[in-house]
Formats: C-alpha cells, sequence, structure tokens
C-alpha cells in the first residue's frame, strides 16, 4: 500500500499524517517531504503520526534517524506519535545512539609519503635477496642430493610451461621473421643489397627478438601463472602448512618452477631462432628472388656462435626475471582473492619491465665490448 | 493460521548423488527454525537448494508457494530477492568495505537516495556490533566481525526469510550469544523467519522454537529442542547426548 503524507501546520508545529507502508518503495517519498519540512526555519517541531501507517521497515527506520539527526542539529524537534507495536519493535532496528565516527586522519605528508615508498621499495629488494639466496641455497642442496624436490615436479612443469608453450612462440617467432625481413627488403632493394637481408634477420632474431619474443610469451603465461598459483597457496595457507611441517616452501615449490624455466626458457629460444630465420627466408625467396641456399649460406658465414650464445645467456637471465618475480610476488600476496589478482597482473608489469630494461643493459654494454 | 513460506516435498538433494532422500518439510511465517545434524549431514546442502543454489535431485521446493526450481530464472529472482543468505564462509567481496558490501543489495534492488542507504548501512552494523568497522575491508577483521558483516548484508534488505549457514561456528561463546541475540531481534523487528544450520546445541536452544534433525539420509525428527533431546531415536539420541555427555 503506497504511503500517502498530509501536512497540517498549527504555530511552529507541523504534523506530518501518514498512510499506508513505509517501506523501501515508499521511502523516498517520505523522505523528500520530511526534509523540505526540515529546512524551514518557521518550524520547530515536526509530529509524525503513525496512526494509518502499515509496515514499517528498516528504510523507514532510517529516514526517521535522519530526520531526527537533522531536526536536533538545527535545534528543533522530532515527535512519533500513535506507534503500534510492531512500530516500535522495528524502532529498535535504530542503534540507541550515533556511532562514533572515526577521526579523521589528515593523512601522511608528502615527505612521509616518500619515506614511505622507500621503505617498501627497499622491503621489496631485501625480500627479493632473501628468495635468490635462499633458492640458490636449496638448489644447491638438491643438486648435491642433500635435499630432494617432489618426485617428478620438475618434469611435469617443463612439459607444462614448455611444451604448450611451443605453438605460440614459434607462430611469433615466424611471422616476425618474416616482417623484419618484409621491412629490409623494402630499404636494402634500392640499394641493390637484398642479400642483406639474410643477414639483418639472422642477426636479429638471435641476438635480440627470439630470446624477447620468447620472455614475452613466457611471462604472460607462466608468470602470471606460477604468481597466481603461488598466491592462492599463500592465501589458502598452504604455504604456511609447509613452514609448520618444517619443509622449506622455497625447495618444494619455487626450486622446481625454477629449475624447468632455466630449462624450458633456451629451448624456446634456440626453436624461435631458428623459426624466425625460416620465415625471413620465406619473405626473402618470395619476394627477392633470393634462393634458400643463398639465404642460408649468408646466416652460417654470419652469424657466429657468439651471437648464439649472446641470446641463449639473455633467456637464462630473462628466465629468473620471470621466475624470481613471479615467485616473489605470488608468496606475498596476503588476505583475499583480490591479491592473487593484483600480484599476477604486478608479476607481468614488472617482469616485462625488468626484461627491457636488462635487454637495454645487455645491448649497450656488448656494443661498447664490441667497439673496443 | 501460519502460513508456509518454504515446503520440500519429497525432495533429494545432492551434487552427483542424494545426500538426503524424501526431505519433506514446512516453515511457518515468523518461526526460527535450526537444522541439525552431524558433519556431511547435508545440512548445507539442503540449506543451498531451498535458497535456489543447488537444484534438487528429486521432488519440489516451494518458497512463498511457488514451485522455485520450475520457474524461469526471471521469475524466480523476485523470489529470491525476499530471502537473505548468511553463508558459512561469508562470501563478503574482497575488494569492496564493509560498508559497501552490506550497501550493495541497496545499490543494485532499489532506488533509495544514498543517505538512506548509508544510514540503513550504518544502524544495520551498529545492531550487529560492528558500526565502527564500517571502512575495513573483509581481509583486515576478524572471521566472527565478518559473519556479522555477512549477517548485516543478509538482512539488509528486510528479508522475509533469513537463512543462515552456522553464524556462530569457530566463535567465543560471548559474541556468539550476541549473534544469537540478533537472529531473535531480526525476527522481531523485521518479522523474518529464520532457518539456521547450526552444530551449537547453547545457541539453537536460546534461539529456535523447531529443529529439524538430519540423520542417516533424510529427516530423522522434527520437534522442538525438548521433544529432540527425547527422541528414542537412535541418531538423535546419539547427537544430543554424545554432547551433552
Amino acid at each position: 500500500m503506497p504511503t500517502a503524507t498530509s501536512v497540517e501546520r498549527s504555530g511552529r508545529t507541523a504534523v506530518v499524517r501518514l498512510r499506508g507502508d513505509v517501506v523501501v518503495p515508499t521511502a523516498r517519498h517520505v523522505y523528500g517531504t520530511l526534509r523540505a519540512l526540515c529546512r524551514r526555519r518557521d518550524v520547530k517541531k515536526v509530529v509524525l503520526d503513525f496512526g494509518e501507517v502499515g509496515k514499517l521497515d528498516s528504510s523507514g527506520v532510517a529516514v526517521i534517524e535522519l530526520m531526527k539527526r537533522a531536526m536536533r542539529q538545527r535545534g528543533a524537534e522530532l515527535e512519533l506519535d500513535h506507534l503500534e507495536q510492531h512500530h516500535e519493535a522495528a524502532l529498535e532496528l535504530a542503534p540507541p545512539q550515533q556511532a562514533k565516527q572515526p577521526p579523521a586522519s589528515d593523512g601522511p605528508t608528502w615527505l612521509e609519503g616518500i619515506g614511505a615508498r622507500v621503505l617498501e621499495v627497499a622491503d621489496t629488494l631485501r625480500g627479493l635477496a632473501r628468495l635468490v639466496g635462499d633458492t640458490v641455497k636449496q638448489g644447491w642442496l638438491v643438486t648435491t642430493r642433500r635435499r630432494r624436490v617432489p618426485q617428478g615436479s620438475i618434469g611435469d612443469h617443463i612439459l607444462e610451461m614448455g611444451a604448450d608453450a611451443v605453438f605460440i612462440v614459434g607462430l611469433l617467432s615466424f611471422l616476425l621473421g618474416m616482417t623484419i625481413a618484409f621491412q629490409g627488403a623494402v630499404q636494402l632493394q634500392k640499394f641493390g643489397a637484398s642479400v642483406f637481408v639474410a643477414d639483418m634477420v639472422g642477426w636479429s632474431m638471435v641476438r635480440e627478438f627470439a630470446p624477447l619474443i620468447t620472455a614475452i610469451v613466457l611471462t604472460g603465461r607462466t608468470g602470471a601463472a606460477i604468481a597466481a598459483e603461488l598466491g592462492t597457496m599463500r592465501v589458502g595457507s598452504e604455504i604456511d602448512a609447509l613452514t609448520t611441517m618444517g619443509v622449506s616452501p622455497i625447495r618444494f615449490l619455487v626450486v622446481p618452477r625454477l629449475a624447468a624455466l632455466t630449462f624450458v626458457q633456451p629451448a624456446l629460444t634456440l626453436m624461435a631462432m631458428f623459426i624466425g630465420i625460416a620465415g625471413g627466408l620465406l619473405v626473402a625467396a618470395l619476394m627477392l628472388d633470393l634462393s634458400p641456399a643463398t639465404f642460408w649460406t649468408h646466416i652460417v658465414y654470419r652469424v657466429k656462435i657468439g651471437d648464439f650464445a649472446q641470446g641463449l645467456g639473455k633467456s637464462l637471465v630473462f628466465a629468473w626475471i620471470i621466475g624470481v618475480t613471479a615467485c616473489h610476488l605470488g608468496m606475498r600476496a596476503i588476505g583475499d582473492a583480490s591479491s592473487v589478482g593484483r600480484a599476477t597482473t604486478r608479476t607481468v608489469v614488472v617482469s616485462i619491465f625488468m626484461i627491457v630494461v636488462v635487454d637495454a643493459i645487455f645491448a649497450t654494454i656488448i656494443t661498447i665490448a664490441r667497439t673496443h | 493460521m501460519s502460513e508456509s513460506l518454504l515446503q520440500c516435498i519429497d525432495v533429494s538433494v545432492g551434487y552427483d548423488k542424494p545426500v538426503l532422500e524424501r526431505v519433506n518439510l514446512e516453515i511457518e511465517s515468523g518461526e526460527i527454525v535450526a537444522l541439525l545434524g552431524g558433519s556431511g549431514c547435508g545440512k548445507s546442502t539442503l540449506l543451498r537448494t531451498c535458497c535456489g543454489l543447488v537444484p534438487p535431485l528429486d521432488g519440489d521446493v516451494r518458497l512463498f508457494g511457488q514451485s522455485l526450481y520450475e520457474l524461469p530464472p526471471d521469475s524466480r529472482n523476485p523470489l529470491l530477492r525476499r530471502i537473505g543468505v548468511a553463508f558459512q564462509q561469508d562470501a563478503l567481496f574482497s575488494s569492496m568495505t564493509i560498508e559497501d558490501n552490506v550497501a550493495l543489495p541497496l545499490r543494485e534492488l532499489t532506488k533509495l537516495p544514498a543517505p538512506i542507504i548509508r544510514e540503513m548501512v550504518r544502524m544495520r552494523l551498529e545492531l550487529v556490533g560492528i558500526g565502527d568497522l564500517a571502512r575495513r575491508m573483509p581481509a583486515n577483521v576478524s572471521g566472527g566481525q565478518r559473519k556479522r558483516a555477512a549477517l548485516a548484508r543478509a538482512s539488509i534488505l528486510d528479508p522475509e526469510i533469513i537463512f543462515a549457514d552456522e553464524p556462530t561456528a569457530g566463535l567465543d561463546p560471548v559474541v556468539a550469544t550476541e549473534i544469537d541475540a540478533t537472529l531473535v531481534k531480526f525476527r522481531e523487528a523485521l518479522g523474518s523467519t529464520i532457518v539456521v544450520v547450526s552444530h551449537e546445541l547453547e545457541s539453537i536452544r536460546a534461539t529456535a522454537d523447531r529443529a529439524i534433525m538430519l540423520a542417516d539420509g533424510s529427516v530423522a525428527a522434527i520437534g522442538t529442542i525438548d521433544e529432540l533431546q527425547h527422541s528414542q531415536d537412535r541418531a538423535v539420541y546419539e547427537f544430543f547426548h554424545a554432547r551433552a555427555g
């Protein structure tokens, strides 16, 4: 039954007669009427007549509480009249007095903000260093057979991280090789130097793009999966359970994953190098009338073992960046499901950022070393 | 005469195979009913079936006089808005503050102005005793406080039936007593019917008008706590006297 309101004035007193239910669908209307009255300076007392009110629910009680406070603030009064027993029962839902509001905080100053950020970064670096140290130590214990990782775990991780990524890494490398050849062909043809497309594809794939594209794919697939898995284990207290059992979570969880990544990343990178070159070879053969034999001879002649070593060395570093970042952020997830999501996102962002930074550092050092 | 708000007619519940079979029960307006039974007897599954989450393997669940699982989803939702459920694992949204969790049904399902919503949330949080935790995230409060927040959210729309799955499990006796009192207050102030799954006999004694004992894959007994305590049924006797002793 909808609420109807009628207002009668008697001097500085307003009597509001409510009719019907004061419930969620009608509370808005009652609130509007009472708020308008509350704003009038010539009204010092409002009497709410409940004589014809049916049901009163929480929203109605909330309206009355809001109005009581508003009237009190401007030195006026709200009186409830003809309340029935069920109205009084509903009004018991309102707390006896206003809850204490937490004291307003001014928030940290900019200097405190910088300090907190510095401490946070220092804490993260300390945590990372501890994780790397513990991993090396536990890895050494496993290598020297003084401790064991769970049986078959490294093999399972290699299959999961490696075999499932072969198609996507292969496809992307092939397309990347083709793209480099296309771009180079257009420019080199102008100078009659089409044959150097082979050098360009070979060097760029082996030194740069194969390690980089493999690392980016593995960050998105494997790094995110590791962070989500370890984060969920942290939130579900599984990591705490390992610790209380006296089992090192680093040896049980981190070492097998890092060992698998250490194997998978260079293997996929090596595959990406050759598939990328194949993509370039296809474009050279179709667009530049360069025979596959000529293209391949150039590759063999120009791309040295040292170039492969450079690419594979970088891929090893990238593997550890992905693994350590994912394990570190995953194991730091605290509290709830959203922290697992945050850990996963941060793993992808931080890993790709670090990979690009480290790649730039490698490029600079190697270029300087070659020119001297 | 009281009206049946919830009826289970020859209901079998479970996921792959039935854990409870041929359950027949009626819950009337304004009563507090406890579902009792040992671990794994199907109490929570029955509760989830009654509130539209797990379809029965057989039989009919009638909510407010309508066959819940025969209705299309669009017709089922208005019925489900008349109930409130406090889950065993509280089910609060971890990315929202406590007050946003409690306000969610009001913001999604009503057109109430923001000041009324804020006031309703404040009142309800005060009522369940966590008024000062409104701005906290669920991860930053205790298990008991989360259960209270879940109860506040379940009751914020003044539902006709409140289902509470083990609302006092794992809480200290003082807090458990306060939650029991809150459930009774919901019945008195909102006129809500309350269906509670619980193991706590003291808690059930303090709140429930009737109890439904589940054992051996079906309803073993229905009655007041006193009647159940003096039941000659083996499972009921063991349940009460193992705890009493």
